[in-house]
């Protein structure tokens, strides 16, 4: 079955994918420290980040409609924290001391701005590379093993996994059409303990394989990584422009 | 319950992020290479069973499952917490990058309630199940509420609780379901 959802864009051609994983991922890491240090209730300088962010978006060549779909899928919690301080101005009886004002909301909407610009560098660094070449990045940069490890097998199981889940999906609707099962909770649980026995097995079997053939805990690597003078350029100047809107304005 | 980057104030994000490294240090330390690839299958499972959604008064919630995956690893389940939300943050935009040590603190530590709970004995298998799913989700609705709270956001998350105890009730339904099942099926899996 096909998993589009990973890697979907990690294939374009455009001047941040050909970047090496490490330089993104310092890169993006450094501008959302320096995005989310910015002091609460801090708009004007959010107006500046966002053009980089769009400048960035353009080179990509990521669609803008996936963005948003991504912003989309993170907004309830985001929105529920944004909403959080009036809600509890409101229940908490802040309210009658008359601390409820427009700096209250000031707040909420640099929250938003914030959560939503490390979003938007989060899906610029997984969209611009494949998942195995951001990993690497990441062993290079000394990240443990068993983290690394685990995330690129886990990368492995997912398809399986999720298949399996699909395939218990199909079974149980075919077996109780249309029905509504809100209340069933025994379908549920029993539907989730087989994906989990399914895939234990068969995790199992995959790791047997990979063992009789000579795995002995680090995959082989098929590509160098190599730390170019287009990465220093893009570094200095995505970096220059971050710090100097959190200097300056 | 994953919080993104630029919501809890960074001195708390920062205090969580020391405290789950240190603990991923502590309990990942003694890890042996043959438990990884079932580890790895655990954080995938934990991933896909947040994709299953439950219906609920109008409404869905989706599984989280820290307590089945404390139940079955143990002091391990932290790690496998971890390298989810990792994914999860990565891949889905759940949660931010630089949260990452807050959620896997609040989630990995209903793991480990779950654990402990799990161990008790001289109490009944299906309560133990029960409550390791219920406090699974429960100790981490508690740790946001509180993180919240000392960000600034007032008493107002801890009104959500009450939304949470409805969620953590059908997570420890779902636990006992599923470790009735494995007593049924597979029991070796079961510690």
């Amino acid at each position: 079955m096909k998993h589009d959802y990973l890697d979907k864009y990690s294939s374009l051609d455009s001047v941040l994918h050909k970047l090496d994983p490490r330089t993104k991922i310092v890169c993006l890491f450094s501008a959302v420290i320096v995005v989310i240090s910015e002091p609460r209730g801090e708009t004007t300088a959010f107006l500046f980040y966002y053009l980089i962010l769009a400048a960035l978006l353009l080179a990509s060549r990521i669609p803008v409609s996936f963005l948003l779909k991504r912003c989309l899928i993170a907004s309830p919690f985001i929105l529920m924290a944004a909403l959080m301080l009036p809600v509890s101005f409101l229940l908490g009886g802040e309210s009658a001391s008359g601390n409820l004002n427009i700096g209250v909301f000031v707040f909420s909407l640099s929250i938003l701005l914030k959560a939503y610009a490390a979003i938007f560098l989060l899906v610029l660094l997984t969209s611009t590379d494949k998942f195995h070449r951001l990993l690497k990045g990441m062993r290079r940069m000394h990240l443990p093993n068993i983290l690394t490890m685990m995330s690129a097998l886990m990368y492995r199981y997912i398809f399986i996994i999720n298949d399996e889940r699909l395939k218990t999906n199909r079974a149980r609707d075919s077996r109780s059409p249309g029905r509504f099962r809100s209340g069933c909770i025994k379908v549920y649980g029993n539907q989730t303990a087989k994906i989990f026995l399914r895939s234990w097995k068969r995790a199992q079997t995959v790791y047997q394989s990979m063992l009789s053939r000579g795995f002995k805990g680090d995959f082989p690597e098929f590509f160098r990584l190599q730390f170019k003078l287009p990465d220093m350029v893009f570094a200095v100047i995505m970096l220059v422009c971050f710090v100097v809107v959190r200097v300056f304005i | 319950m994953h919080i993104a980057d630029g919501i809890i104030s960074t001195e708390v994000v920062l205090a969580a992020d020391v405290i789950s490294i240190g603990a991923l240090y502590a309990f990942g330390k003694k890890t042996d290479a043959d438990d990884i690839p079932k580890m790895g299958m655990m954080a995938a499972a934990l991933f896909v069973a947040s994709l299953i959604h439950f219906p609920v008064a109008g409404t869905s919630v989706h599984l989280g499952l820290f307590g089945l995956a404390g139940i079955l690893l143990g002091l391990r389940s932290f790690p496998v917490v971890f390298v989810a939300l990792l994914f999860q943050s990565l891949i889905f935009q759940h949660g931010g990058i630089l949260s990452i040590g807050l959620n896997a603190l609040n989630m990995g530590a209903g793991a480990i309630a779950a654990y402990l709970l799990w161990r008790v004995s001289g109490i009944p298998e299906f309560v133990r199940a029960f409550t390791a799913g219920f406090f699974g989700i429960m100790v981490p609705a508690l740790f946001m509420a509180v993180e919240f709270n000392l960000s600034g956001y007032g008493r107002g998350i801890f009104y959500l609780l009450y939304v949470y105890v409805i969620v953590a009730v059908i997570e420890g339904l779902l636990t006992l379901t599923i470790v009735k099942f494995f007593r049924r099926v597979e029991s070796p899996i079961l510690p």
